[in-house]
């Protein structure tokens, strides 16, 4: 497609009200599409124009809140950050994210996933609870510190890796690759001290055992974080611990706090000055 | 931490397997490699050659450990595999032992002939 020409694309959506339907079935939309209309922006087309009772969660419209995760012709994706020509098709088929409950038409119901995320603490555990409490001043933290599990920092929680993820589809009570990539990304976080306490979490029933490395949660995440690779290095750190061979570990401690202040630059004289 | 300890017996039995299948494979066919560089010997597959090893106790050994690394290894696979059918604890624990008693049937038969020829 080039310019601003515009093609017909069908849109073919499964709907299903729990309410009133007893199964999911299918309804067919023609939308019409330009060079760079993502899919997101043809359902708000037929939300606006054509069924107005469609429903799907959309927030940011820039892949970072994570709310509008789909599947199109079968595959996870972001309908914000995917545009239709992507499928060199004319037709697309768009169903709810699977391996999770649907509340209505592609709206999955992400409890679980909070609920699974929530259970690993995924924030800072620290035996200073005083500090953390009443911050005196910032933790320290090297540049090859932070490269170790920045890029688990930037899962999203849109759910694209559990619908990808086989072990998922079979074993509902799976920890799955989001909950276990975020153990590792604060396991891995020089500033924590509480690794002990997620490993056994994870190293139990249902837990990073389950996981037998098809790597399509990595394959499928929109933000380029590799769950499945976190979810080896996770294994590394249960088998380290369980043999005695885990590296001694001390939370970084606190920068001190500056006992000189640099001069404030001085303002100019044609600055208006506050009152 | 069962699991970890597993995990961790799965590698290194696994690593074991390899170093010990490339040790058998180089012996049987340590005649096409040695004729390849000028030297002839005689057929390590030959049945005199075969018995000879059998009743050494380091050939004996490597093969004993052979089959106990590799039982172990895709036994303990197996089991991995059947974990994820989604079977309660109970009747997995039941597979376990199963799965342990099947395996030391296995290393019992393939242990005996070795044995037999090592004390005879």
């Amino acid at each position: 497609m080039s310019g601003d020409a515009v093609k017909n694309i069908i849109f073919r959506v499964q709907r299903y009200n729990p309410e009133k339907d007893e199964r999911p079935h299918f309804e067919e939309f023609t939308v019409p599409v330009k060079h760079g209309t993502t899919v997101l922006e043809g359902l708000l087309y037929i939300k606006e124009n054509l069924d107005s009772s469609l429903a799907f969660r959309t927030s940011c419209r820039m892949g970072i809140c994570g709310s509008c995760g789909m599947l199109v012709n079968n595959n996870p994706h972001l309908a914000c950050h995917t545009q239709v020509e992507e499928f060199h098709s004319n037709k697309l088929t768009l169903k709810p994210l699977p391996n999770l409950p649907i509340i209505k038409d592609l709206v999955p119901d992400l409890t679980t996933l909070f609920e699974k995320h929530r259970s690993v603490k995924p924030y800072i555990i620290r035996p200073d609870e005083e500090e953390m409490e009443k911050p005196a001043a910032e933790f320290t933290q090297k540049q090859k510190e932070l490269d170790e599990f920045l890029q688990f920092t930037y899962c999203i929680k849109c759910g694209l890796c559990i619908a990808a993820c086989p072990t998922s589809a079979s074993d509902k009570k799976f920890l799955g690759p989001q909950a276990l990539g975020q153990a590792f990304r604060y396991c891995a976080d020089s500033r924590d001290a509480g690794q002990d306490q997620r490993l056994a979490i994870v190293d139990a029933e249902h837990g990073l055992w389950n996981c037998h490395f098809a790597a399509a949660c990595s394959e499928a995440c929109p933000k380029g974080v590799d769950p499945a690779f976190a979810i080896q290095l996770l294994r590394r750190r249960v088998v380290g611990s369980a043999i005695g061979a885990a590296k001694a570990h001390t939370p970084a401690g606190v920068v001190a706090p500056q006992t000189e202040t640099r001069a404030k630059v001085p303002v100019p004289e044609f600055t208006v000055k506050p009152k | 931490m069962k699991n970890a300890y597993l995990n961790f017996a799965q590698m290194i039995t696994g690593i074991m397997v390899a170093v010990l299948l490339f040790i058998h494979i180089a012996v049987q066919k340590l005649g096409v490699i040695l004729s390849f560089l000028g030297f002839k010997i005689s057929d390590p597959l030959a049945f005199n050659s075969m018995m000879e090893r059998a009743r050494q106790g380091l050939w004996a050994g490597i093969y004993i450990c052979l089959l106990a690394f590799g039982l172990f290894h895709a036994l303990n696979g197996l089991r991995n595999i059947l974990l994820e059918t989604g079977l309660s604890p109970a009747k997995m624990r039941t597979l376990t032992w199963l799965i342990i008693i099947f395996g030391l049937i296995f290393f019992a038969l393939g242990t005996y002939v070795p044995l037999v020829l090592l004390t005879t």
